[in-house]
C-alpha cells in the first residue's frame, strides 16, 4: 500500500473523517461554492464569515460550480479565498478549475460531505469514469471497458484519478496487481 | 570546495555614493553561462588587510541573464569591524578592486526566481535590495510580461535609477520615504489581479513591513517572495542537541550548529556563515530529528534525502516525540 501522505490525493478526498476546513480569515473576499447536500458545511462557513465580503453560490452540479467560480475569479483581486463544499469528486473538480485559474493551495479550502465517488481518467482511451470506487480498487472504464486500477494520484488540472489497466501484463487474469515498477503511473508525467 | 569560476574585473562604476557596480568578465573574453533572473553569485573574499579569515559574500546579478558578456553586481559598502562596523569586510574588499583584478566565485545560483505561472509581477525593493529586482524587471520587459516595480531609496543614494527608468518607463515608481511607501502599497497591494506575485528585497525591517501589509490585505504566502540573503538576520531558532564523534553537544537558541561544533574544538570548513556558499555541509545520520533547512545552497532533492545540512544556518526541529537531536559526521 502506498503511504497516502506521499500521494497527490489530498486527505479530504479519501478520509471521510477529515474535518471540513476552516475559512482563512486573513482573506478579504470569499467565494463559497456550495454543491447539493453540502449546505450544512457552507452554513457553518457563512456564520464564521459573518460581516465579511462573501459571495455564496448554490450550484446544482460541477459545471454550474465551475462557471460560478470562474465568473468570480475573472474580476478577483489578490486576497480572495475560495471555499468549496460538496463531495470529494466535486471538490476535486472545482479545485482543478481553481488551479487552472491560477489559485494557490493556500487560497482554496474544502468541506467534503462524501468521499465514495471518484472520477477516474483512463490512460488508454482518455475517457473519464465516475464511480463509487476505493483507491487501488478496480473499476471498468466507461469508454473502453478495460478494468482500471484506481491509482492514488489525482491530476491537479482535471481532478481525476489516474486509472490504468490492472491486468496490462497478465491479460485475462484479473488479480489486482499493478506493474511493479509503477511505470504506467509515471507515464502521465506531470500532466498536473 | 565547491566549483568556482574565475572572473576578471572589466569595469568599475562608483557613480552612486557608497555603491560600487562591477562588471566581471570571463578571463578569455568568452560569453558567460546564462542564469535565471534573480540569481546571485558568491564571491570569495580572501583573508588579509584586517580580515581575520577568508569569507564569501553573495551578490545578486543585475545584468542581462541570457548569454551574458558580463556578470554585473552592485555592492553597498558596509563598514567592517576595523572601522567600527559589523561586516566581515567583504564589501570593503570589493570596493578596493580595480579593473584587471582576478576574482573567484561560484557560478550563478537561483534562489529568487520569477514564478512562471504568475500573470503579473509586482516588484518592491529598497536600497541595495533593488539588485535582484532589476534582473527580474529586465527579463519581464524582454518577454513582454506584465510587471510593475516600486523602488524606495534615499535621495541621491538610489542604485540603477536611470537604468530602471529607461527599462520600465511608467511601470517604475520611485519613492523617497517609508510613509510614502506605506501609502503607495496600501493602494497597490489592495488592487492586484488574482494571478499577481509579489517579490521584495531590501533591509529586513523594510521587507517585514511589506510582508505585514500584504498579509493584512489578504495576500497568501504562496504569492509573496523574499530575497533573504545578506539582509535579514535569521531567527535564533530552538535549542537542540547534536551527537558527534561519540560526544553530545548542546546547541542553544541563538547559537548555530557550526558555532557549537567549533566551540567543541571540531574543524568544519566554512566561508560565508550565512548559508550561501555550501562549504559547511555536514552529513546527518539516520535517527536524527527532521532538519529545518535555512540555507540557499541545497536543492530540494538533496533536502528531501535528509542526509545533510548546512551547519551555519540550519537546525534540528523536534520530531514527533518532542526530541530535537542530530547525529552528524564531519
Ligand atoms: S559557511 Fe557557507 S553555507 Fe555555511
Amino acid at each position: 500500500m502506498v503511504s497516502m501522505s506521499q500521494t497527490s490525493v489530498p486527505r479530504w478526498a479519501w478520509d471521510a473523517s477529515a474535518p471540513a476546513a476552516e475559512p482563512d480569515l486573513r482573506g478579504r473576499v470569499f467565494t463559497l461554492v456550495v454543491l447539493p447536500g453540502a449546505g450544512d458545511v457552507a452554513d457553518r462557513w457563512s456564520t464564521a464569515l459573518a460581516g465579511r465580503d462573501v459571495r455564496r453560490h448554490e450550484c446544482g452540479d460541477v459545471d454550474a460550480a465551475v462557471a460560478a467560480l470562474r465568473a468570480d475569479l475573472a474580476v478577483a483581486r489578490v486576497g480572495h479565498r475560495v471555499l468549496v463544499a460538496g463531495t470529494a469528486r466535486e471538490c476535486l473538480a472545482v479545485r482543478a478549475a481553481g488551479v487552472r485559474a491560477g489559485l494557490g493551495d493556500d487560497e482554496m479550502a474544502f468541506g467534503v460531505v462524501d468521499t465514495a465517488e471518484r472520477a477516474v481518467w483512463c490512460v488508454h482511451c482518455d475517457a473519464t469514469t465516475h464511480a463509487a470506487v476505493e483507491l487501488e480498487a478496480v473499476v471498468p472504464c466507461t469508454g473502453c471497458g478495460r478494468r482500471l486500477l484506481v491509482y492514488p494520484h489525482v491530476s491537479r488540472l482535471t481532478g481525476a484519478h489516474l486509472g490504468f489497466m490492472v491486468d496490462a501484463e497478465t491479460p485475462a487474469d484479473g488479480s489486482a496487481a499493478r506493474p511493479a515498477d509503477g511505470s504506467a503511473a509515471r507515464s502521465e508525467g506531470e500532466a498536473a | 570546495m565547491n566549483a568556482r569560476i574565475e572572473l576578471v574585473v572589466a569595469t568599475v562604476d562608483d557613480a552612486v555614493p557608497g555603491i560600487r557596480s562591477l562588471a566581471l568578465a570571463h578571463p578569455d573574453g568568452d560569453r558567460l553561462p546564462s542564469f535565471t533572473p534573480g540569481s546571485h553569485l558568491v564571491l570569495d573574499v580572501p583573508a588579509g588587510e584586517g580580515r581575520p579569515r577568508r569569507a564569501a559574500n553573495a551578490y545578486s546579478l543585475t545584468g542581462e541573464s541570457s548569454d551574458p558578456r558580463h556578470y554585473t553586481i552592485s555592492v553597498l559598502r558596509c563598514a567592517p569591524a576595523a572601522e567600527g562596523g559589523s561586516a566581515c569586510g567583504g564589501s570593503a574588499w570589493v570596493h578596493g578592486l580595480t579593473v584587471g583584478d582576478r576574482v573567484t566565485a561560484t557560478p550563478p545560483r537561483s534562489a529568487f526566481a520569477p514564478i512562471h505561472l504568475a500573470t503579473r509581477h509586482l516588484l518592491v525593493g529598497a536600497g541595495i535590495g533593488i539588485t535582484p529586482l532589476l534582473s527580474h524587471l529586465r527579463s519581464h520587459v524582454r518577454w513582454g510580461r506584465d510587471a510593475e516595480l516600486v523602488y524606495l531609496f534615499r535621495d541621491g543614494h538610489g542604485a540603477h535609477v536611470d537604468e530602471l527608468k529607461e527599462l520600465g518607463g511608467d511601470r517604475v515608481t520611485f519613492l523617497a520615504d517609508r510613509a510614502g511607501l506605506a501609502e503607495d502599497l496600501a493602494v497597490r497591494l489592495a488592487d492586484q489581479p488574482l494571478g499577481t506575485h509579489l517579490y521584495t528585497c531590501g533591509p529586513a525591517g523594510f521587507m517585514d513591513a511589506v510582508v505585514d501589509l500584504a498579509t493584512e490585505l489578504g495576500w497568501p504566502s504562496s504569492r509573496v517572495h523574499l530575497e533573504p540573503f545578506g539582509v535579514a538576520a535569521l531567527d535564533p531558532g530552538d535549542p537542540f542537541t547534536v551527537g558527534v564523534a561519540g560526544q553530545v553537544l548542546e546547541v542553544p537558541s541563538g547559537t548555530s550548529l557550526l558555532e557549537a561544533l567549533e566551540d567543541a574544538g571540531h574543524v568544519v570548513p566554512n566561508l560565508c556563515r550565512q548559508g550561501v556558499c555550501g562549504e559547511c555541509r555536514v552529513d546527518v545520520a539516520p535517527g536524527s530529528s527532521p532538519v529545518l533547512h535555512r540555507d540557499l545552497f541545497l536543492d530540494e532533492e538533496t533536502r528531501g534525502a535528509g542526509d545533510c545540512l548546512m551547519a551555519c544556518v540550519s537546525r534540528a526541529v523536534p520530531a514527533a516525540d518532542g526530541r530535537a537531536h542530530l547525529e552528524v559526521t564531519l
